[in-house]
């Protein structure tokens, strides 16, 4: 197959966005379509089944297991409330009494004549969906969940931490090769969404959270920054639950990398926009890649831009994503079809690449290439 | 080979020098009666010094004195060693010397007295001693200590300073130990008991046969040291099968040991967190008389197929009449006693047997606690330090370490 | 199948993974008599959207066979032709999947160390990935692990506990777990979640009053029946057929691809276990393979067991152990110094881990430059070492056994603890996956399966050249002859033999005395402590060799204990390795640590020297 795996991220000017939000399990949808829906929007509730307690009934009232039927009160599925006696069992004629009641509000689940136990199941915790984007509803999955469609300006990055969040686009470099430094970051910064150059550095990241920034697209990341911020060395990539009061958001990689021109464009143009960022990246079959998502009005756009998937072909711009050129863009000048040797002695097809930065050509292996898509 | 070169020139060495040192400690005997000795002897004149060496309990006065020149020795028969318990000149003989001594020690606790009349040394009287030298020909020269002396009592035994010292390392080491195992927590090593190890297996097998565990405290009472080690292995295989949800049968011989262990069952419940599965039932009294208990013992093991069988404590004849009943009956069984007689009986007929000291030590390896592990450590180095002593001590004596003294000294005399 | 062993002449394989359909083409060749494998081709999988049919990606990897081979294989209407004739079609189709994220399975028992054990071990070897171990003394709340179960939503549940006649209450508690979870399977809303039960018999009753109505619930012979003996094999096959009949039917297009196929499509994992299991038992000889992937790391093991010399198979899953996904956690499980030791050359802490990371989030990037793949292959090491701890620590003898003792054993009492993997019996260690096949060079492939399993005594060392040992894993259920004849032929790649004394020595004095008649003459010499040799002696060619161990060293007869073997070749050849075990004797100091490196590099042959001493200088 001559077909090379170029993996890309996607920075885009105008895309028509579709987001599927969708309920961990059934419940219902409170929007219908055609609905014009704010970032805060709850779109779907749902109830998650609550906890479950076992209580060793048989053994506190001192009954048999086998017996335990005829000491309970309640039959199964029957709600108690908090304090309610549901088992009861008595001794001497009746002058001892043994009661169990209910420690909180609670069903009784089932009755055990095995193991001689009772399973109470307490509250369901509601769970709710919000629309994270700004749009319009175009399709609702009964019971599910919904699409949400949007026009807007769209950045993938690499790598995040931190769930969804959305904020003022702010730009605080003023260059893609800036490091972003704790003197950028101000108390007017609060609810922003900063953006970044080449890293952030953990004293910066530090500021920003004391001063509530909602979140941080930056290039690059270092990883002992990572680990000191996490408190734990991260071991694979699937992120997007970590509650650190911020979201932040790498186009590049870990280390020092300035950030791809096209990704720092895209923001400065956005720049006093509302962008609703997500950091959650899963690096497995079914990648998500966390993103920057500015949406536009209507009024905003004049034509619909035609979004073409990458191939590698002599122009094609293109990042290298691994040592020695890691982090440089150029173009593509020639793919030799036959496998090539490499420094490491590997042998894989290679291509050719002129730097945008020193006119330099360069061999590379194509699987350190990435399209750079539009 | 090279070892055995080493040790036999050791052992050539050591005799050489011993002969050396015999031939180096004999002395001309060369008596000649001369009375031109008692000016020589008042020149001389020993200065005889005093010392309170009093030490718990005991009044004790040390008297030394300067050794009397080589030359005269041999016209002198005794040293006599009289004290004056005031200054009134009375003084009273309380020892009698060989020629060549330098110290007496006048202790109260001395039973030979020359003058019975002298009585033993009191606290907080004044002395006064003399030095008598009693020449062959029946003369004696006096020379008065140079000062008076009032001995007082005192805390310590100066004489038990090595037993002081062993203690003091002990206590060091325990203190040390404690403190590394609280550091390095579960890291400190301890040599594996595989029986230890397996209890938690046994007791896994019980809860996959869906079948009791037994628990025999033996029939010690319930301050031997075996039953108290016992009650902290009962703590935790209740601990287990309190987590395992599996029942636990702990018949026991004496009253008062199933009290303590009720209680010991009933508080490993709580700590695994199933207060509610702990019943007093569990633990019981059977009978007093060592058969009768066995009997009883045996019937529950075939009535309740229990799948195990742990004993710990103190066994005497029944031992061999439980374990081979539960041998027959197929039950795993541990057993850890410090009966050195029994402990055949268990080797053969359980799966694993704790032996002697181990039944203590399992304790400390079970809990993990710092102090009880701190305290095993300490107990194996000490144990090591004495062990090492004992070597040193008996290589010392077997190479006569006096006789060597007594060859460098000549040696160095010589040179 | 209704075909007779000795009818089937061509056999196409396909093994669906989750990126690429490999598919190979076995050939029984009439005029040497054997069978061996004579083309493969390879397309990506098509399972995920846009395509969301699997047999689109299979059927392109057969086209390709057909186009390298020249054979006619797929007719007009893209289909396997069934009828073979001189030069068209094939006498079988078989395949495995782990397409989907493989089989995902969690599994329950009543004592961790016993009948969970025996599950998860049931489950892995039929090629799952435990998610989760649920037992009755996991130390959790019971509504712990209800949460738990809820969440994971596996593929399957195995549910076992107790012996035959064993605890009622304790399984049946387990059931009332599950019950409780109501749990979801991951794949497809429509159906219920299949769960097998393999425990009491006496519970079977109790059990299926509590989950029938909420579950697909299958009742199989109690995988372990009494403590003393585990019976896997009807709970391993039944999560074949529960596979086959629930998880795949929910994935796009296996419906299809199961009607095609003539023996069960088997999880990728399983078949590896099998054709490994197969062949250690046929030449009775003690194997461990391992698959170094980008996310997981899966050790397999044949060994006997020391009590009664039977072979016991045993796979583990290191989930987390890999060369792309998973390697950042390869960095946070080993520790930087461990992996930092692997490398020849000081570098910058900060860069490594940047490094590392970049690579976890760009998996499909290759090495480019030497100082690359040399950080690479040191983390591999580590990866594989730590996986190979975690099968050490989980291929044990059964526990809870009882034991019969004389007065001899009172001061020699062994556990049950102990690990069935002894590295002197072992005979062959087979390495696949990227990393070790896919090594530039051979002995690098060798160099780092010899640090991280650290063989001893007298080892063969092999790497599966194409990863085609999944492919003969299912065929071995078809035609046993036929995939051990082409695993040994043409799977294997034999890179040579190590031999390995174990000891503790002091550096630089004699280890061992070596004779060995190589074609081209005897080389005669004494190894040293801490010293590394390499002779050539090529694939297939054998040479009769005499070692003598001096002083403590053991080379599996006893210390010092002359042996005669015959040693066998390979592309690397016969490497004698006296740097010690079972730990390697390494210079505190950092600078003569690299010095003593590089050493043993260079007498291997395992990088470009002068590069590498390059890069130490820069």
């Amino acid at each position: 197959m001559a077909h090379a795996y170029t993996p890309g991220l996607k920075v885009s000017s105008k895309i028509r966005l579709q987001k599927r939000r969708i309920l961990p399990l059934k419940g219902e949808v409170t929007v219908k379509v055609g609905d014009m829906v704010e970032s805060e929007t709850v779109v779907a509730r749902t109830e998650l089944p609550g906890k479950v307690t076992p209580v060793n009934a048989a053994n506190i009232l001192g009954v048999p297991a086998t017996d335990l039927m005829n000491y309970v009160l309640k039959k199964e599925g029957e709600m108690l409330k908090k304090g309610e006696s549901y088992a009861l069992a008595k001794s001497f004629f009746g002058l001892f009494k043994t009661t169990l009641r209910a420690p909180d509000e609670c069903m009784l689940e089932s009755v055990s004549n095995i193991t001689g136990k009772i399973l109470l199941r307490s509250k369901p915790l509601p769970v709710e969906v919000k629309a994270y984007i700004e749009g319009k509803i175009i399709e609702v999955i009964p019971r599910e969940g919904v699409v949400v469609e949007s026009w807007a300006a769209f950045a993938q990055g690499i790598f995040g931490i931190g769930g969804e969040t959305n904020g003022i686009l702010k730009m605080v470099c003023n260059a893609p090769d800036e490091p972003l430094t704790p003197e950028k970051i101000s108390a007017e910064d609060a609810g922003h969404v900063l953006v970044g150059g080449s890293i952030v550095t953990a004293a910066a990241l530090k500021k920003a959270i004391e001063h509530n920034v909602k979140a941080i697209v930056v290039g690059g990341f270092d990883d002992q920054d990572l680990r000191n911020f996490l408190g734990y060395d991260l071991g694979v990539a699937i992120t997007g639950s970590e509650d650190k009061g911020i979201t932040l958001m790498v186009t590049e990689g870990f280390g020092p990398i300035p950030m791809a021109y096209r990704t720092f464009e895209l923001m400065q143009k956005h720049q006093g926009q509302k962008a609703c960022v997500n950091g959650a990246t899963q690096i497995r079959a079914g990648v998500i890649r966390p993103e920057v998502v500015i949406p536009m009005r209507e009024s905003e756009l004049s034509e619909e831009l035609h979004v073409e998937a990458g191939s590698l072909k002599p122009g094609t711009p293109i990042r290298i994503i691994r040592e020695p050129y890691f982090g440089m863009l150029g173009k593509v000048t020639e793919l030799p079809s036959a496998l090539l040797k490499l420094e490491s002695e590997t042998k894989a097809r290679v291509l050719k690449v002129q730097f945008d930065s020193n006119n330099e050509i360069a061999t590379v292996p194509r699987a350190n290439v990435e399209i750079l898509e539009t | 080979m090279c070892k055995t070169i080493r040790l036999l020139l050791g052992l050539v060495a050591g005799v050489v020098l011993c002969s050396l040192s015999a031939v180096c400690a004999m002395e001309p005997a060369v008596i000649s009666m001369d009375y031109s000795v008692t000016p020589r002897i008042l020149k001389s004149k020993p200065v005889a010094k005093v010392d309170d060496v009093s030490s718990d309990g005991i009044i004790a006065v040390k008297i030394t004195w300067d050794p009397l020149d080589a030359e005269i020795l041999p016209y002198i028969e005794n040293i006599l060693i009289y004290r004056s318990a005031i200054s009134d000149d009375d003084f009273k003989l309380i020892g009698t010397l060989k020629a060549e001594s330098t110290e007496y020690i006048d202790a109260s606790d001395t039973e030979a007295r020359i003058d019975p009349a002298a009585g033993p040394v009191r606290s907080n009287w004044v002395y006064y001693y003399k030095i008598g030298v009693l020449t062959r020909e029946g003369f004696i020269f006096l020379f008065s200590a140079e000062d008076y002396i009032i001995p007082q009592p005192v805390w310590f035994d100066i004489e038990k300073i090595a037993p002081f010292i062993a203690t003091l390392i002990f206590f060091i080491l325990v203190i040390g130990f404690i403190q590394v195992a609280r550091r390095r927590g579960a890291d400190l090593y301890v040599r594996p008991i595989a029986g230890m190890n397996e209890i938690d297996n046994a007791i896994g097998r019980a809860t996959e046969m869906g079948r009791p565990i037994l628990y025999v405290l033996g029939l010690g009472s319930p301050e031997d040291i075996a039953t108290i080690a016992s009650y902290t292995i009962l703590a935790r295989v209740a601990k287990k099968t309190a987590e395992f949800r599996t029942d636990l049968i702990v018949p026991c011989n004496e009253p008062i040991v199933m009290t303590i262990a009720q209680e010991t069952v009933r508080n490993a419940y709580l700590e695994a967190g199933h207060p509610d599965a702990y019943s007093d039932d569990m633990v019981f009294f059977v009978t007093s008389m060592q058969f009768a208990y066995v009997a009883a013992v045996n019937g529950l093991m075939l009535r309740e197929r229990t799948a195990t069988n742990c004993y710990f404590g103190k066994f005497y004849a029944e031992s061999l009449l439980l374990s081979e009943t539960g041998n027959i009956a197929g039950s795993i069984q541990v057993a850890g006693t410090d009966e050195v007689a029994q402990l055949p009986f268990f080797v053969t007929t359980c799966d694993y047997t704790l032996i002697g000291e181990e039944l203590y030590a399992a304790s400390a390896y079970l809990g993990r606690d710092p102090l009880l592990l701190g305290a095993l450590k300490a107990q194996d180095y000490a144990k090591a330090i004495t062990m090492v002593l004992i070597y040193l001590a008996t290589i010392a004596l077997s190479v006569n370490i006096a006789g060597i003294t007594i060859f460098v000294k000549g040696l160095i005399d010589y040179l | 199948m209704n075909k007779k062993p000795e009818d089937i002449k061509v056999i196409i394989a396909t093994d669906c993974g989750s990126t690429t359909t490999k598919a190979i083409l076995i050939q029984y060749d009439e005029e040497k008599g054997e069978y061996r494998q004579t083309h493969r081709g390879e397309a990506p999988t098509t399972v995920e959207a846009p395509f969301e049919d699997v047999t689109k990606g299979v059927l392109n990897s057969v086209q390709e066979l057909a186009e390298l081979s020249g054979r006619e294989l797929l007719d007009e209407d893209n289909r396997i032709i069934k009828e073979r004739t001189e030069n068209r079609g094939a006498d079988i189709y078989i395949s495995t999947s782990s397409a989907g994220g493989g089989l995902q399975m969690m599994v329950a028992g009543v004592v961790r160390s016993m009948t969970a054990e025996s599950a998860e071990r049931a489950a892995l070897g039929a090629g799952a990935i435990v998610m989760d171990v649920i037992a009755s003394n996991d130390h959790r709340l019971p509504h712990e692990q209800i949460e738990r179960i809820r969440q994971l939503r596996p593929d399957m549940i195995l549910l076992s506990g107790g012996i035959d006649g064993g605890t009622l209450s304790h399984v049946v508690e387990l059931a009332e777990l599950i019950s409780a979870a109501d749990p979801k399977p991951r794949l497809g809303i429509g159906y219920k979640l299949p769960i097998i039960y393999a425990g009491n018999k006496d519970a079977r009753e109790n059990v299926s009053g509590t989950l029938e109505e909420k579950v697909d619930l299958v009742i199989v012979d109690n995988l372990r029946p009494v403590l003393e003996r585990e019976n896997l094999g009807p709970a391993r096959d039944k999560i074949h057929d529960m596979f086959m009949e629930h998880v795949m039917q929910q994935a796009p297009g296996y419906k299809t691809l199961m009607s095609w196929t003539d023996a069960p499509i088997m999880p990728t994992p399983g078949a590896v276990g099998a054709i490994i299991e197969r062949v250690a038992k046929l030449n009775d000889i003690e194997v461990v393979g391992v698959d170094i992937g980008g996310a997981t790391t899966d050790v397999f093991s044949v060994f006997k067991d020391p009590e009664d010399e039977k072979p016991v198979f045993n796979r583990t899953v290191s989930a987390n152990l890999g060369m792309s996904y998973s390697i950042s956690n390869v960095l946070a499980e080993a520790s930087l110094p461990n992996i930092s030791r692997w490398i020849p050359f000081p570098i910058d802490e900060r860069k490594l881990r940047n490094q590392i990371k970049n690579k976890m989030i760009r998996p499909t990037t290759i090495p480019q430059t030497l100082e690359s793949l040399v950080i690479e292959q040191a983390i591999a090491r580590e990866a594989l070492r730590l996986a190979f701890i975690q099968h050490k620590a989980f291929a044990t003898t059964l526990k809870g056994v009882q034991k019969q003792r004389t007065i001899a054993d009172a001061f020699d009492q062994s556990g049950t603890e102990g690990t069935i993997v002894n590295m002197m019996n072992l005979n062959l260690l087979v390495g696949s996956g990227g990393v070790l096949s896919h090594a530039p060079r051979r002995n690098q492939s060798a160099m780092m399966m010899m640090d991280a399993f650290r063989p001893e005594g007298i080892t063969r060392l092999a790497v599966d050249s194409i990863f085609m040992m999944p492919h003969l894993g299912v065929l071995s259920e078809v035609h046993s002859q036929a995939a051990t004849e082409v695993f040994l032929k043409d799977c294997l790649i034999f890179l040579g033999t190590c031999v390995a004394p174990v000891g503790q020595i002091k550096q630089g004095k004699d280890v061992m005395k070596y004779s060995i008649n190589f074609p081209t003459g005897t080389e005669e010499g004494m190894l040293k402590q801490g010293e590394m040799k390499l002779f050539k002696l090529g694939v297939g060619e054998e040479a009769e060799a005499v070692f003598e161990p001096q002083g403590k060293a053991d080379l599996g007869e006893g210390k010092g204990s002359k042996v005669e073997t015959i040693v066998h070749g390979g592309v690397v050849g016969i490497i004698l390795d006296g740097r010690g075990r079972p730990l390697m004797t390494v210079p505190d100091d950092k600078d003569a640590r690299i010095e003593q490196m590089l050493g043993w590099l260079e007498n291997l042959g395992v990088y470009n020297m002068e590069e590498l001493r390059a890069l130490g200088k820069a």
